[in-house]
């Protein structure tokens, strides 16, 4: 064709591209990262601006896409800069693809100085967000159990360990928190009336109301993907039981009938189709899924001595414990090919596993000594990672799904 | 032919405890002789027994009357050699009116949180089958599983793990 042509065909191509942002996604295989220059950011020297910084680098760093530099050339570059007016941080940031030249964001922020982390967070996520397509984990938060105040009572704490928040003051023993859908709401079993029920409570508000607390065992109680259910383990019938319940209606449908054997910890399906539970019925604890209706369980384990505690991901894949060797490790199955594959390797315990939002971290309790701490795991091979530090023993985390 | 005649006094003894105390009936269900062997795990066919109302909230509770029962690791049977605790606080139970029973059950520290609250609250409810089957009324009888969350021993050895795979009792009035 004719130069001209070509020439107008060209800017008409350029003009649409920088007309539109960057659909993402880059994807990565295991262990490698993203190489990201900010050479371009430039911050102003108040304490607001270097703690958002600070933050900023961090996050980045622990959501494990990247690998930041400010000297040699990067896969992408973010741009831009921090302000503080005295009082408020103004943010601008940009992030562009070296190969394709494209423009994958452009975003400006305005936040109190004082708050600098939650800002920090929020543009980690964002830039993880644009490039990656995944969401980002910096503005989340977890809830796990703590002994520190000599009672075992439920925290809340950000995604990088800050922010340690006494939740409930029920003064006995707490058990299996687990969020509801839309990271508002928190189910757990509280001896708080004597005996094992299932709460709800409103992380915002504080209030409370219980869920179950039929004669028996009352446990195992975790929202369904739209909130209208809750799976709970009951024993009120004579024998400890997998059962479905609509939190508003209250009809309670019984799934499991195992006379001879428990049932325990049960997770949805992302689709909130299916249950993933833990049943002995075959001798020892394995992991079987059911259709929330009912009917007939499908078996997902059969080696190891022990599977139990199984968190079904937003990915579709289900993490759980295995006791192998003498101490427990996490892993993770494909419910779909039953392909598992062992995540943790050392001499101490994993137990507990709960996915993070981003598909791709997973949070844990590791026992060593008898001593528990909060993990994260990472999928794509970067080590383990302490979240908590803290007096007292930490365990049975609960990622926040957003 | 001599026949032994201190035989005839052993079988009369017998035959007249029998006619005193009547041929004791094992109910089916809610028995505590499952025995059907799974895995290696004795199973405890306790289905059926649903529980009744919980004690309200100003009931008065008493512990310490009974000793514990203990059982073998993973296994929510109630052994043989435990049996004759239960004896005694079905008697007790027999003996009083107006007084109902929570029996508590525990495991030791190995195995993950929920399933053991669910293989104590297993243990309670073997208990309280074995004592329905001793003729106590089930509607008496509350079951409350502390999973591994209060070991009766803080340590971390099979001597500390025997001691926390238990069932324990506290009456209430």
């Amino acid at each position: 064709m004719c130069k001209k042509a070509f020439f107008v065909s060209g800017i008409i191509v350029l003009a649409s591209a920088l007309a539109t942002l960057a659909q993402v996604r880059v994807t990565k295989s295991a262990g490698t990262k993203s190489v990201l220059n900010w050479a371009g950011f430039t911050i102003s020297q108040s304490p607001g601006a270097r703690e958002f910084y600070q933050t900023l680098e961090k996050d980045l760093t622990r959501s494990g896409w990247f690998s930041l530099t400010r000297s040699a050339p990067g896969e992408f570059s973010l741009q831009g800069s921090c302000a503080d007016d005295g009082g408020s941080l103004k943010i601008e940031c940009a992030v562009y693809g070296a190969a394709d030249q494209k423009r994958y964001l452009s975003r400006a922020y305005r936040q109190a100085s004082r708050e600098a982390p939650r800002v920090a967070h929020r543009v980690a996520d964002d830039i993880v967000e644009a490039i990656t397509g995944r969401k980002g984990i910096a503005s989340t938060r977890l809830a796990m159990v703590g002994t520190r105040s000599g009672k075992k009572e439920l925290y809340l704490c950000d995604a990088d360990g800050k922010n340690v928040v006494q939740l409930t003051r029920d003064g006995t023993v707490s058990v299996a928190p687990k969020w509801g859908p839309q990271g508002r709401q928190l189910l757990y079993t509280s001896y708080l009336k004597r005996f094992p029920d299932v709460y709800l409570v409103d992380v915002g508000n504080g209030a409370r109301r219980a869920l179950a607390k039929y004669p028996g065992l009352n446990t195992g109680g975790a929202l369904s993907p739209n909130g209208r259910d809750v799976t709970l383990i009951l024993s009120k019938d004579g024998n400890p039981e997998l059962y479905v319940k609509n939190i508003n209606g209250g009809a309670l449908t019984r799934l499991t009938q195992t006379g001879r054997a428990a049932e325990a910890s049960p997770s949805w399906s992302p689709d909130g189709q299916r249950i993933v539970y833990v049943s002995d019925r075959s001798g020892r604890p394995q992991l079987y899924t059911i259709s929330r209706t009912g009917g007939e369980p499908v078996r997902l384990t059969s080696r190891g001595f022990e599977n139990v505690a199984p968190d079904w991901g937003p990915n579709g894949l289900i993490a759980f414990a295995s006791s192998i060797g003498g101490t427990y490790q996490v892993h993770v199955i494909d419910p779909e090919s039953k392909q598992v594959k062992q995540l943790s390797l050392d001499g101490a315990d994993y137990e507990d596993p709960s996915w993070a939002p981003d598909g791709r971290h997973i949070a844990c309790t590791r026992t060593e000594r008898y001593r528990s701490k909060v993990y994260i795991l990472d999928t794509m091979g970067d080590p383990p990672v302490a979240l908590t530090d803290y007096q007292g023993d930490w365990y049975s985390p609960a990622w926040a799904p957003q | 032919m001599r026949i032994a005649w201190w035989k005839f006094l052993v079988l009369g003894v017998l035959v007249g405890s029998v006619a005193v105390t009547g041929c004791k009936k094992k109910p089916k269900a809610g028995g505590a002789f499952g025995d059907d062997n799974i895995g290696g795990v004795m199973g405890t066919d306790i289905y059926g027994d649903p529980l009744d109302l919980r004690p309200g909230e100003g009931a008065r509770y008493e512990e310490g009357q009974f000793s514990p029962v203990y059982f073998e690791y993973d296994s929510s049977q109630v052994s043989p050699s435990e049996r004759g605790k239960l004896d005694s606080v079905a008697s007790e139970l027999r003996s009083r009116s107006n007084v109902g029973l929570v029996v508590e059950g525990h495991c030791d520290e190995r195995g993950s949180r929920e399933y053991n609250l669910a293989l104590g609250e297993r243990r309670a409810l073997a208990v309280r089958a074995y004592l329905i089957g001793l003729g106590v009324e089930g509607s008496l009888i509350q079951t409350k599983s502390y999973g591994e969350e209060q070991p009766a021993d803080m340590g971390h050895d099979e001597g500390a793990w025997s001691a926390n795979r238990r069932a324990e009792f506290v009456l209430f009035y």
